[in-house]
Order: C-alpha cells, then sequence, then structure tokens
C-alpha cells in the first residue's frame, strides 16, 4: 500500500515515463523464466482425478453395444439389399452407432451441471469457430473435443464431439453428412476420454497434440472420406476410395495441424480452467 | 436462423413435417430409378422455389450444386468398367470407359443432387424448435441440452463480439496484419470467452436446480398441438405412403445398371425388368409418389386460394356495411 | 403467521475462519414485502441463498431456518422448487432454454405437470406479465428488463408463495429496473405472494416495504417498519446511511422530531414542515444557497485554473449508421471534452451513447463526420499508438477482458508477462513490479492479488478491469456505465480513483445512468438524444436547470436550494442556514 503521496509521485513518473536516477539498472538481465510459464517437471497439466484404468462401466457397455449393433447391421444391410444402397445402409448404420451413447446418458438421468457442462462446451466449440474468422480453415472444433474428452471423461466427449457438429450445421444447413461428422467427432472425443482414463493418453502437451494430430488425420479423415465417397458414388470402391483419400489429405493435413496448434496453446489453460469448474462445483466428488 | 414459417405445410405439426421428408429422403436415396428421381426432383426444386424464391434456388442448385456433381458423376466410369457397352478404351489403364458405368455415375449423381435440394427445405421448414420438440419426447435430457446450446449459441457470438472490442481497444485485434499474431490474439479471445462461459453457466444450472430440475417425471411441454387439420394430412400421407411403398416393393422402381441397364417399365437394350408389378399398380405408384412430392406446393396453392376467398367475402362484406352506413347517413341528411 | 424463520444461524465458508453470518435472527410474515439490505460483503446474498437448500453455498452453519414451521432440509425438493421462487441479479444467466415459451413451461416441466396445465398456466403468466408479444421470441431477441421479467415469470407460473430476490435490478437501466420493482410490489399487492428482496436502488422499495432489515457484519443490526429504520439510523449515526434513499440521508443529518421522509415528495412536505418548525425564513434559505453556490464556483476555479483548454476529444458534425439503410444512430454529433475534464454523457436507452463511444475507441467508424484526439485525427493514429499510451477504454462488462486465473497474473498479461523488457504494450523505464504495484495500490487492488478475477465481487472486477486499462498509461479514459449494479461504496471507491486520476491530467469521458454518480463526480454533463447532444453544461447548472432529469436530492430541495444537486450539497446548504 502506497501512501498518498508516494501514489502522486508514482503516477506522475508512470504515466510520463519520469525515470528517476537510481531507476537506472532496470536493464537488468533476468535470467530465470517467470513462473508463471513453468511446468510441472513432468509436463504434467493436470492429473488423474479418478484412479487409473477406471473408466465407467456404463462407457464400455455403450462400447460393447455399439460394437455389437454395427456389424449386425452391417450384415442385414448385405443379406437384404446384397451390397447395393449403400448411402441407406450407411446412414441407418451411423446413426445405430451413435444411440447406445445416447441412450446411455439418457438412462442415467444427468444432473443439471453435467447437461449445463456439455451444452457449454458445445456451444463453445460452434461459437470458437468464430472466433477465427480472420484465419481460413482454422478451426478450434476438434481441440475443444479432445481437451473435453480428458477433462469429462470418454461418454462426455462423445456428446460433445456429436452436439458440436449437429449445431453447427444447424445453423450452416443440414445434409447427409451430418450423422457422419457428427459420429466421427464423437469418436475423437470418446477416444480422448478412454485413453486418457486408462492411462495411454497422459495430459502433457506433446502427447495430447500427437493424439491431436492422429485422431484428425485418421478418425475424421478415415471416416469422413469414405464418406464423402459414398455421398458422390453411393458405394466405394478401392480406386475411389484412394481418390478421395489422396484428394482429401491436403485438406485433413491443414485440419490436423491447426488442432495441433490449438492443443499447443490451449491445452493448459482449457484443462486448468475445466478443473476450477469441476472443483469449484463440485462436479467431481474427490 | 430462425425464420418466419412462410409457407402452409410448415405450420402443420412437427411430427407431419418430420414424417414427410424422412419419406422423401429415404426414397429419394433408396430409388435410383430416373423417372422417380425425376418426381423427386421437380417435387423438391418446386418446394425450394415456395420457400427461398426461384431465383435463389434456381441459382443455388444450377451454379453451385450442378458442376461439382456432374464432375463427380463423370468420374465414376474412371474407376468403374463393369456394363457390357463399351465406348471408349483408355490405353493408359488398359479399360474400357463403359456407358453402364457413365450412366450409373449419372444417376448417382443425380441422387445427391436431389438429395441436396430436398435438405435445402429440410432447412427451411424443420427450425431447431420443432426438432427439439420431436426429441424432446424421446431423448429429453439431450434435448434439453440442445436446447440449451441453442441459446447459448447466440448469446457467445454476442459476447465473442464483446470481447473482441474490449480486446481491440487493448491493442489486439484479430485483425492484426501478421498471421502468427492473428492466431494468438484469437486464441485469447477463445480463452477468455471460455471462462466467462464456464462461470456464468454455473449460475445457470443454479436456476435450473431452483427450478426443480432433476426431479422425477418431467414432462414436456410443446406448443404444438396435434389438431384435426394436422389428422387429416397425417391420413393423406399415411395413404399415399402405403401405396407408393407397395409399388415400389413390387418391383416398380426397379432399376439395375451393372452389368446392364435394367429399369422396370422401360425396354433398355432389348431387356425388361424381371418384375411383376402390374401396369395398374405401377402407375398407381408414380401417381402416388408425385402428389406425395408436390403435397407442400399443392397445399400452399389450396391455402392460398381459400384464404383469397375468403378475404374476398369479407370485403365485400366491409363494403356493405359501409354502403348501408352512408345509405343511413344519406337518408338522415335528406330529413336534415 | 411466520414463512420463514431464523433462529441463531450462523454460516462460514470452507476455508475461512471468520464468519460471513453471525447469530442472525429474522422472522419473516406471510403475505409481507421484506428488504434486507448492508453494505457489500455484508452476507446478503449468503443469507438469501439460505433460504433454499439447492442454492445454499458449501460451508459450515449452524442455528435453523424454518419454511412454514417446518425445518428447511426436511422439506422436500419438490416443495421447495415450488414454494420458493428464487430470482438472481443477472438477467442472462438465469434463462436456460432458447425460447420464451420453452423458458415459462421449464419449472412447470420439471415439475411433471401434464400439457394441459402447462398451457393454461403460461398463458395466464404471459397475459398478466405481457409477455405474450414475445411468446414466440427466442430468448437472444429480448432486452436486459424482459429477460429478467422472464425470469420473474418463470418463477412465478410455479406459483410460489414465497419470492426471493437477490439484487434483481442491478443489470438494468433505471427505467427498466423501476418497472421490474413496480412488478414485484404488483405481485405483492395482488396475489399475497411474500416477497424478500436485497436491492441497491432502495429509494424504490423502500417505501414500499412492510419491514425492513439492516445487516452488518453478518448479522441482523436493525429491523423495523422503514421510517423506523431512519429514526434508529440517525441514533446510532451509523454509516449505513450512505446507501439509503436520499430523503432519509438528508433526514439523518438534521435534528428533526417529525417521521422519516421516505420518498421525495415526502421528502419536500417533510423539508417545508422543518423549515416552518425551525422558524428558517425565505432569506434565510436564500442566503444559504447563495453562500453555497459562492463556495462551489470558487472551488471549481480552484480546480480548473485554465478554463480555455485545450480540447482532449473532439468530434465535429459526426455521422453514424450501422448498416447502408438503416437510420441514423449518431446523427450530426459535435461535442468537445477538454484535457484533464471529466465529461459524463447521460440519457436514456438505446438513444446511440454507446455507439458514440465505439466511435470514440474507434471500433466502429462514422461515415461522416471527424473525430480528432488531442487534436489529431483518429484516422491517422496506428492501432498500437493509440490503444498504447494514448486511449483506454473501460468495458461495460469487466469479465470480457479478464484472461488469465489470478489477478496478478492478469494484470501482468497486459504489459507483455513478467519479463523485464520494453515491449509495445510497454514503453516506460519503470521495473514493471513498480508500475503494477503502483496501479495496484491506487485501484485498491491489495490483498486480492492471488483470486481468480472471477471470485472478486463485481465492484473489485471493475476496479481490476479499470487497473488492466490503466497499465497501458491511457491519458483520454473512456467508460461504459463503471458503476452498473454497484452499491454505494462501490462507487465511492470508483469516483475517489477517477478524481485521482483527473488531477494527474487524465481526460475521463463516461457514459452513465446514474445521475447521483455524475452529479457528483462529473465536471460537465451532457444529455444525449436521439443521436446528439442536446444539452452540455457544467453538472451543477445541468441538474439545477433540469426538472425530471436530475438527481432526487435536487428534486426534494429545488424549491428551497435550487443549485443544491447531491444530498450533501442539501446537507451543506441545511447546516448554512442554521
Amino acid at each position: 500500500m502506497l501512501t498518498e503521496q508516494q501514489l502522486d509521485t508514482f503516477m506522475e513518473e508512470f504515466w510520463e515515463d519520469r525515470h528517476p536516477e537510481h531507476a537506472a539498472d532496470t536493464k537488468e538481465e533476468q535470467p530465470e523464466e517467470p513462473e508463471e510459464y513453468r511446468l510441472p517437471t513432468d509436463g504434467l497439466i493436470i492429473r488423474q482425478m479418478t484412479k487409473e484404468g477406471r473408466v465407467s462401466r456404463r462407457t464400455w457397455f455403450a462400447l460393447g453395444v455399439m460394437l455389437l449393433v454395427v456389424p449386425l447391421l452391417l450384415y442385414l444391410s448385405v443379406r437384404v439389399f446384397h451390397g447395393r444402397k449403400y448411402l441407406v445402409c450407411s446412414l441407418i448404420v451411423i446413426v445405430a452407432a451413435m444411440l447406445p451413447f445416447f441412450m446411455m446418458f439418457e438412462g442415467r438421468k444427468p444432473k443439471a451441471r453435467e447437461i449445463m457442462v456439455i451444452a457449454v462446451l458445445a456451444a463453445i466449440g460452434v461459437a470458437g469457430r468464430a472466433a477465427f474468422f480472420m484465419v481460413p480453415s482454422f478451426k478450434p472444433v476438434a481441440a475443444i473435443v479432445i481437451l473435453s474428452g480428458i477433462s469429462f471423461g470418454g461418454e462426455a466427449g462423445f456428446l460433445v464431439g456429436c452436439l458440436i457438429m449437429m449445431l453447427s450445421n444447424m445453423f450452416m444447413g443440414q445434409g447427409p453428412w451430418t450423422p457422419w461428422q457428427m459420429f466421427a467427432f464423437g469418436m475423437i472425443g470418446f477416444l480422448a476420454g478412454i485413453l486418457f482414463q486408462k492411462g495411454i493418453l497422459k495430459a502433457r502437451k506433446r502427447d495430447l497434440c500427437i493424439y491431436g494430430f492422429l485422431s484428425v488425420f485418421l478418425i475424421y479423415g478415415g471416416i469422413m472420406n469414405p464418406a464423402s465417397a459414398l455421398m458422390s458414388y453411393g458405394q466405394v470402391t478401392w480406386a475411389s476410395l484412394l481418390a478421395f483419400y489422396i484428394s482429401g489429405a491436403p485438406v485433413d493435413l491443414v485440419h490436423a495441424i491447426s488442432t495441433v496448434i490449438f492443443l499447443w496453446f490451449l491445452s493448459r489453460p482449457m484443462l486448468e480452467k475445466l478443473e476450477r469448474i469441476k472443483k469449484k462445483y463440485g462436479l467431481v466428488e474427490p | 436462423m430462425q425464420k418466419m414459417e412462410s409457407d402452409s405445410f410448415s405450420r402443420y405439426h412437427p411430427l407431419l413435417n418430420f414424417f414427410y421428408f424422412g419419406v422423401v429422403l429415404l426414397f429419394t436415396m433408396f430409388n435410383q430409378h430416373p423417372v422417380f428421381l425425376g418426381i423427386s426432383y421437380a417435387g423438391a426444386v418446386f418446394y425450394a422455389a415456395l420457400l427461398n424464391g426461384w431465383r435463389r434456388t434456381l441459382r443455388q442448385s444450377l451454379l453451385l450444386t450442378l458442376p461439382g456433381l456432374l464432375v463427380v458423376a463423370l468420374l465414376n466410369p474412371m474407376f468403374n468398367h463393369y456394363g457390357v457397352t463399351m465406348l471408349y478404351y483408355v490405353e493408359s489403364s488398359g479399360n474400357w470407359i463403359t456407358l453402364e458405368a457413365l450412366v450409373y455415375g449419372v444417376v448417382l449423381g443425380a441422387v445427391m443432387f436431389v438429395v441436396i435440394q430436398w435438405f435445402s427445405c429440410y432447412n427451411q421448414v424443420m427450425t431447431t424448435d420443432k426438432f427439439v420438440y420431436l426429441f424432446g419426447r424421446i431423448i429429453p435430457a439431450l434435448s434439453l441440452v440442445l436446447s440449451m446450446a441453442l441459446r447459448f449459441v447466440p448469446r457467445f457470438l454476442n459476447q465473442l463480439g464483446v470481447i473482441r472490442n474490449g480486446q481491440k481497444a487493448m491493442g489486439r485485434d484479430v485483425s492484426e496484419r501478421r498471421l502468427l499474431d492473428r492466431i494468438k490474439y484469437g486464441l485469447q479471445m477463445l480463452s477468455i470467452l471460455v471462462t466467462w462461459s464456464l462461470e456464468n453457466a454455473i449460475e445457470t444450472s443454479d436456476s435450473m436446480r431452483s427450478r426443480g430440475y432433476g426431479l422425477r417425471g418431467r414432462t414436456a411441454f410443446s406448443v404444438y398441438r396435434f389438431t384435426k387439420r394436422d389428422c387429416c394430412l397425417g391420413t393423406l400421407m399415411a395413404g399415399l405412403f402405403a401405396v407408393f411403398t407397395a409399388g415400389c416393393a413390387s418391383g416398380a422402381a426397379y432399376a439395375v445398371y451393372d452389368p446392364r441397364i435394367v429399369l422396370a417399365g422401360f425396354t433398355v437394350q432389348g431387356s425388361t425388368a424381371p418384375v411383376s408389378v402390374t401396369p395398374w399398380l405401377a402407375g398407381a405408384t408414380y401417381l402416388c409418389f408425385g402428389i406425395f412430392c408436390f403435397l407442400p406446393v399443392m397445399l400452399e396453392l389450396y391455402e392460398s386460394r381459400k384464404l383469397k376467398q375468403s378475404r374476398k367475402k369479407t370485403g365485400t362484406d366491409i363494403g356493405m356495411t359501409y354502403r348501408q352506413i352512408y345509405e343511413e347517413l344519406e337518408q338522415e341528411g335528406k330529413i336534415l | 403467521m411466520n414463512i420463514v424463520e431464523i433462529h441463531d444461524f450462523c454460516f462460514a465458508h470452507p476455508d475461512c475462519s471468520s464468519k460471513v453470518l453471525d447469530q442472525v435472527n429474522m422472522e419473516i410474515q406471510e403475505g409481507t414485502l421484506n428488504v434486507i439490505c448492508g453494505r457489500s460483503g455484508c452476507g446478503k446474498s449468503t443469507l438469501l441463498r439460505h433460504f433454499k437448500s439447492v442454492l445454499m453455498p458449501h460451508g459450515v452453519s449452524s442455528g435453523t431456518v424454518l419454511f412454514k414451521g417446518e425445518k428447511l432440509a426436511e422439506v422436500d425438493h419438490r416443495t421447495q422448487s415450488q414454494e420458493i421462487g428464487f430470482v438472481m441479479q443477472n438477467p442472462d444467466n438465469q434463462i436456460v432454454t432458447d425460447k420464451v415459451w420453452h423458458e415459462l413451461a421449464f419449472g412447470l416441466e420439471s415439475l411433471g405437470y401434464d400439457n394441459e396445465t402447462i398451457r393454461l398456466r403460461v398463458a395466464e403468466m404471459a397475459s398478466y406479465f405481457g409477455i405474450h408479444q414475445w411468446f414466440y421470441k427466442g430468448v437472444e431477441e429480448l432486452s436486459g428488463g424482459q429477460k429478467q421479467l422472464l425470469n420473474l415469470a418463470a418463477i412465478m407460473a410455479m406459483h410460489p408463495s414465497l419470492l426471493i430476490l437477490d439484487e434483481p435490478t442491478s443489470q438494468l437501466d433505471p427505467i427498466a429496473a423501476s418497472d421490474f420493482l413496480e412488478t414485484v410490489k404488483k405481485i405483492n399487492r395482488d396475489i399475497g405472494t411474500t416477497v424478500i428482496i436485497t436491492e441497491h436502488r432502495l429509494q424504490d422499495i423502500i417505501p414500499y416495504a412492510d419491514k425492513v432489515f439492516v445487516l452488518d457484519k453478518g448479522t441482523v443490526f436493525l429491523e423495523g417498519r422503514p421510517s423506523e429504520i431512519g429514526q434508529k439510523l440517525r441514533e446510532q449515526k451509523h454509516g449505513m446511511f450512505l446507501s439509503m434513499p436520499v430523503p432519509m440521508q438528508i433526514y439523518g443529518e438534521t435534528d428533526s422530531s417529525a417521521a422519516c421522509p421516505l420518498t421525495v415528495s415526502e421528502g419536500r412536505q417533510w423539508l417545508a414542515e422543518y423549515f416552518h418548525t425551525k422558524g428558517i425564513s425565505r432569506e434565510l434559505q436564500q442566503k444559504a444557497n447563495d453562500r453555497f453556490l459562492a463556495e462551489k464556483t470558487a472551488q471549481q476555479k480552484e480546480q480548473q485554473p485554465s478554463s480555455g483548454r485545450e480540447p482532449a476529444i473532439e468530434m465535429k458534425d459526426v455521422w453514424f449508421r450501422y448498416e447502408k439503410d438503416s437510420p441514423d444512430v449518431v446523427r450530426d454529433l459535435s461535442l468537445q471534452v477538454g484535457k484533464g475534464e471529466f465529461y459524463a454523457l447521460v440519457g436514456g436507452n438505446g438513444t446511440g451513447k454507446s455507439t458514440t463511444l465505439s466511435l470514440l475507441s474507434r471500433v466502429r467508424q462514422p461515415y461522416r463526420g471527424r473525430i480528432r484526439l488531442e487534436g489529431r485525427d483518429i484516422r491517422t493514429y496506428k492501432d498500437r499508438e493509440l490503444y498504447c499510451g494514448c486511449l483506454g477504454v473501460m468495458p461495460q462488462n469487466p469479465q470480457s477482458i479478464f484472461l488469465k486465473k489470478t489477478v496478478l497474473e492478469d494484470l501482468y498479461s497486459v504489459i507483455g508477462g513478467k519479463k523485464e523488457k520494453l515491449s509495445p504494450e510497454y514503453q516506460v523505464h519503470m521495473k514493471k513490479e513498480k508500475a503494477i504495484e503502483g496501479i495496484v495500490s491506487l485501484t485498491r487492488l491489495e490483498g486480492l492479488l492471488d483470486r481468480h478475477p472471477y471470485d472478486l465481487s463485481g465492484g473489485e472486477q471493475q476496479r481490476l478491469a479499470l487497473a488492466k486499462v490503466l497499465l497501458l498509461r491511457p491519458r483520454i479514459l473512456l467508460m461504459d456505465e463503471p458503476t452498473k449494479g454497484m452499491d454505494a461504496e462501490y462507487k465511492e471507491e470508483i469516483g475517489r480513483i477517477l478524481n485521482k486520476l483527473k488531477q494527474h491530467g487524465l481526460t475521463i469521458f463516461m457514459i452513465s445512468h446514474d445521475v447521483e454518480f455524475v452529479a457528483e463526480y462529473a465536471d460537465r454533463v451532457g444529455l444525449f438524444f436521439e443521436g446528439n447532444v442536446v444539452t452540455s453544461q457544467n453538472t451543477r447548472e445541468f441538474f439545477a436547470g433540469n426538472n425530471f432529469y436530475t438527481t432526487a436530492a435536487n428534486r426534494m430541495a429545488r424549491q428551497l436550494f435550487p443549485d443544491a444537486v447531491t444530498g450533501k450539497d442539501v446537507i451543506t446548504c441545511l447546516r448554512n442556514s442554521n
């Protein structure tokens, strides 16, 4: 606390940039990095809140149902339509693949705060695209989905991913591509959550960036390229698939790289913010 | 996002709207018979024109969607070489370009084209309100999430504007010349937004709980009511649907392009479709599907005519009263 | 019958040794309108949140809260949701869904009513509150006042017997605020709902209250009817007077034996009566007023020695509209603010004040006309020049510029981190540490440096935002309603800081709805109307000349002391005439 007089002199010096004699040594180098930027030695941004390897049984169940339903439907579609009508069948399959997750979420009567967090994160994802309108094809959606998955678990990651795509298509126009996009982003968030809870993916900048790159390039690209092949040809052949992968690669690459950039800069502040929210409002019981 | 519900079909019950689009889209994707697609396309274009105006519809479909899909359609024969009618031999890859692959490519492109056209109508008619309502019954929690997110998005966008102005006034604008600066300031804006939204959302969840969210037996209120009018239209739609489903099931829309082009009701290259559908049923199928596709347009025309008629009626009524008043006044004047 | 009773209630936050609430005893009668007031930080909001189980803050509590004779903790969630309605400060944060109709129905949906009942209740509420015109609208289209009204209606739809309001009007403009309070009174009067309210706009609600509770240091310090409170406070010489309505403040400084006046009209009558009993003649009044005016003018002269100052802000024939074919928002606006002057722009909502501010801060550009800052055209400044070292802009919502997780880090983030080097943002040869120390001391943020910015109270957040802006060493400070939602004490603190800045030659341009604050601190006031400044005068002349757009103190005493503008002025005049 400065006295009134000290304050007056300070204000004069500060605004007029009048530096008294003894301030000549201000240029002295400060070798040590300010504490603000220092991370723990192992680079972990957040510690595991729950014990390692504890993914809720519900989540596994949803995954199990999905893995059961999808091949069944695929088999049925092959039997009934003899491998034609790819478009319709694949749409049905992809919707069916998402259903177990939705049903699980409904089934457990989520609390107001969980609902809130998912809605807010999804809306941030949609609005976040607008924050970067100045930088073309540079969108933070995948990064937000991954970080939600890590912070709130695979189920929340899946829902946030799905909702973001659903919502942004509500604003920009739906199309047959919506279910695919929903599924692709859902999986990115889901896997992030699962891998983090299993302890495979560490909340470390480098790890996150690698995961971000791979997931966008492999999962998003991996799902969306066949999907666009399907949508424009109604069927998938190796040749057309290859063509779509090759033509889609540059876009996917930009997308993946932008995700890496986002994760590099956003992972720490975002995860800290999410942790604070979790703690402050008792979303996790210690 | 929320347009005025300008046409009469979108004023019907959301369930009917959704059912309509579901049926139309599924049948369009499912059938590859050119006549079927043609009808569907005509219906979609007329409806889109009704909703968005002719100029926008045509510009959108002819200038934006068509060229892309043409390219895609013409590329099909490059990858696929089935079929019996060889057209051209590509020496570099040692493959034939076939008529069947070419036609099939065009058909597939057309399917996509029609589907996109229908979706442009869907986006106008199925407002977020209706969507949330429809799923409020089946998946209440998720539809609430959706409804909340729909509230948050415009709010966050607005706040983003406020944040941007605030940052700009501190000399950090995203329209900075250097790309790195743009990204940095963009990230800062996002970071501010995230904190702001998360911290403020907690009060929202307080407000939810304070209004009893989480109690057992939550219901879903809606402003939509299933009226008699909806009932009539629903029956009509169901009837049409039944007829053309039956028709399609017995092969009225049979179409195969590999290895030969075989179309129901046509003789292409000397071969007819191996289906046992009677001409009567086939005709009924196409007629019903046609009516179904043009249903919204017809509804609109019908209702606007009715409205005009009733206006005319009331209009003359008012005219009569005025005349009576004048006459009365005149009489009074005479008396005076 | 008492609807709520509180006995020996104590509460402390988890890691805090001092109690926020200490031995609170209260009885609220059914059907009454109760006002709880007290300085900020006295535990008002914490107390209110204990009236509803789901909103209780974490912490240690003791004592009992009874709702309709039953322990609150034992009243189930359903009954509490239905019977106890709670309206919070921020209108935006309480709205859950995206449509007005859905918001109205939200609580009823939770309670599990069927469609028909909900339809009836919603229709009833919409008609009672006049919401039916915007029933189908999206909530983002509503104004702040409409949003808060919607929140109230959504709660009233559940037919609560107790309505709790925690500073419901702090985010609203004055007209919307008094409308809202009017509705609250109406609900109490027409339906008989018990109301417990905390408010900082006490002048609008205290006169109508059945009972007032004054909280101080976590305990009920006084309770009683409003006029009794005035008398008791005077006897105790308590600082709470500052936040009381002006007539009560003035009354408190006299030795009148009459009942305490609550409203302006009562105040007028009381003042006339007081003069009559005291035997103060008309001439004496005149003399007192003249003496007061002379003193003030002398003071003013002393403060501003050079009358013909060079202008810091100069707007000339400025026109602006948002869209090409939308109406002009700013029309032919000309304005001059001298260097070192504190200029306040007042006026109704939506007249273009905020737009003018955005023109001055170059967020938007006028399509005609010229704006000069310190004699130089605003368009010729580079961004860095303009925003670092020339212009400081305080946003209306301080939260929109908080970046980091502690106050200290947030302050450093403005000047390019902790590293001691010159950066475009930081061009001073002063150690950053020292600069921050000075600014922190100036804005009185000591002791808050390790807190998260969002954990600060409203007034503290405002000061942090001010500190951030000041670190860029502006010579012109633009502010958008810096006193919104603040109570008297925080306002005084901000006022002191602004005075200090003014002394050091900063030009301050402020837009505000807060007439009392403007009257107290601004040098010159402009009335903004329809995109233009109608009049621009020295503060005293401005308020003394207006009939409606003036302070409560002036309205109350204008016939006796036409030049007394603030409560303090009236009190000085009263002393002069004795």
